[in-house]
């Protein structure tokens, strides 16, 4: 065997992934290349850093736990719309499957549902305001017919004040005053 | 076919029979692989433990879907990674997304590294090798996970991903490669001439 035959079969090697009829040829050449036998030697050095782990910690009524809810129907889908949560036959048909699973459920609805109101309350306050304050140009355009109508409105006033002062001169102490802005 | 595999089969047909206890047999059997598995994805235990619960349930929902042809544990597995992948995606915790095709990424070279150091204490060596797993990118970090730490066969990394067993060979063999690149990128004294 050629070291280049040699090196791609080093890894699978390593992995005990290779037949004794593989394995036979390469174990030769390792024992006969110094280079190839380095690189081998490099590989199992790496694999040290996927030895170092601790034992799983499983917590205590988990598998009862699981199979609980599973026969409550919760399917471990995303619970974004708990109301299509799809229900195993073999679940629903059981009695009593109204469990722990269930009021999660119908909990998790309720918060949804809660949520969901609060936010569409916020954006139609956001929308009606943004509707009551017009922007930039749009403002000092109102606020001037705003003026202008006020003006006239005053005009007219003071022209009837004047007409009523007419007609009756005796009355004057009735005419109203109007605070000009 | 195996002692446990008949077994596994007969506790799934149990449970789908409405057997509570077959299912929490199967639950037993396999939550410490589980367990261990999604704790490479993520350390935050609740985290864990919300990934692992609902493998099982999206397992229980799509019992009737299992066909017996890749061993239970196969089936569940693939379940899992899915699960937890999607999970992380969810939760906005991966680390890495694929910005590349790792088949068109170019060979690696010959790059060596040293073991973990005589001193060092095991909780060093796992930060340190967690912390570069998750620096690569996703789909070198499964292999790399379920070869190294979870002794998977090429055989049943193929089967949970859909692979051939070539390309599981060629992404383990890019995945070590990448591994190696960024332990001496943060450990350069962890190189070898």
């Amino acid at each position: 065997m050629e070291c280049n035959q040699a090196q791609p079969l080093i890894p699978s090697y390593l992995d005990g992934e290779l037949s004794e009829a593989q394995a036979a040829p390469l174990r030769r050449h390792l024992l006969d290349c110094q280079p190839c036998r380095a690189g081998a030697q490099s590989e199992k050095n790496m694999k040290r850093w996927f030895s170092a782990t601790n034992a799983v910690a499983v917590p205590k009524g988990f598998a009862a736990r699981v199979a609980r809810r599973a026969f409550a129907g919760d399917t471990g889908e995303p619970r974004l719309e708990p109301s299509l949560t799809f229900v195993p036959a073999v679940a629903a048909a059981l009695p009593g499957a109204a469990t722990e699973a269930s009021e999660d459920r119908a909990l998790r609805f309720v918060l949804q549902v809660t949520a969901a109101a609060a936010l569409i309350v916020i954006a139609l306050s956001l929308g009606l305001r943004g509707l009551s304050l017009p922007s930039g140009t749009s403002l000092s355009a109102t606020d001037g017919r705003a003026e202008i109508g006020v003006q006239k409105a005053l005009e007219r006033l003071d022209r009837m004040n004047q007409e009523e002062a007419a007609k009756a001169p005796a009355a004057t102490s009735k005419t109203v005053e109007i605070q000009r802005p | 076919m195996e002692a446990a595999q008949v077994e596994d089969e007969s506790l799934v047909r149990e449970t789908l029979a409405g057997s509570q206890a077959s299912f929490q047999l199967l639950v037993e059997r396999y939550q410490e692989r589980i367990f261990s598995l999604a704790r490479h994805y993520t350390r935050n235990a609740v985290d864990v433990e919300d990934l692992v619960q609902d493998t099982f349930l999206k397992a229980f929902s799509r019992l009737d879907t299992f066909q017996g042809q890749s061993s239970f544990f196969t089936w569940l597995y693939r379940i899992a990674v899915n699960t937890i992948l999607d999970g992380i995606k969810r939760r906005g915790r991966s680390p890495v997304n694929i910005v590349e095709d790792p088949e068109a990424v170019a060979a690696p070279g010959s790059t060596r590294v040293s073991g973990p150091s005589a001193g060092m204490e095991r909780d060093e060596i796992a930060r340190i090798t967690h912390a570069v797993l998750g620096e690569l990118p996703e789909i070198f970090r499964a292999v790399l996970v379920m070869r190294e730490f979870e002794d998977l066969s090429y055989q049943q990394i193929a089967d949970v991903l859909g692979i051939s067993i070539g390309t599981v060979e060629s992404r383990l063999f890019r995945a070590r490669a990448r591994f190696k690149d960024k332990l001496l990128q943060r450990h350069p004294e962890f190189g070898e001439e």
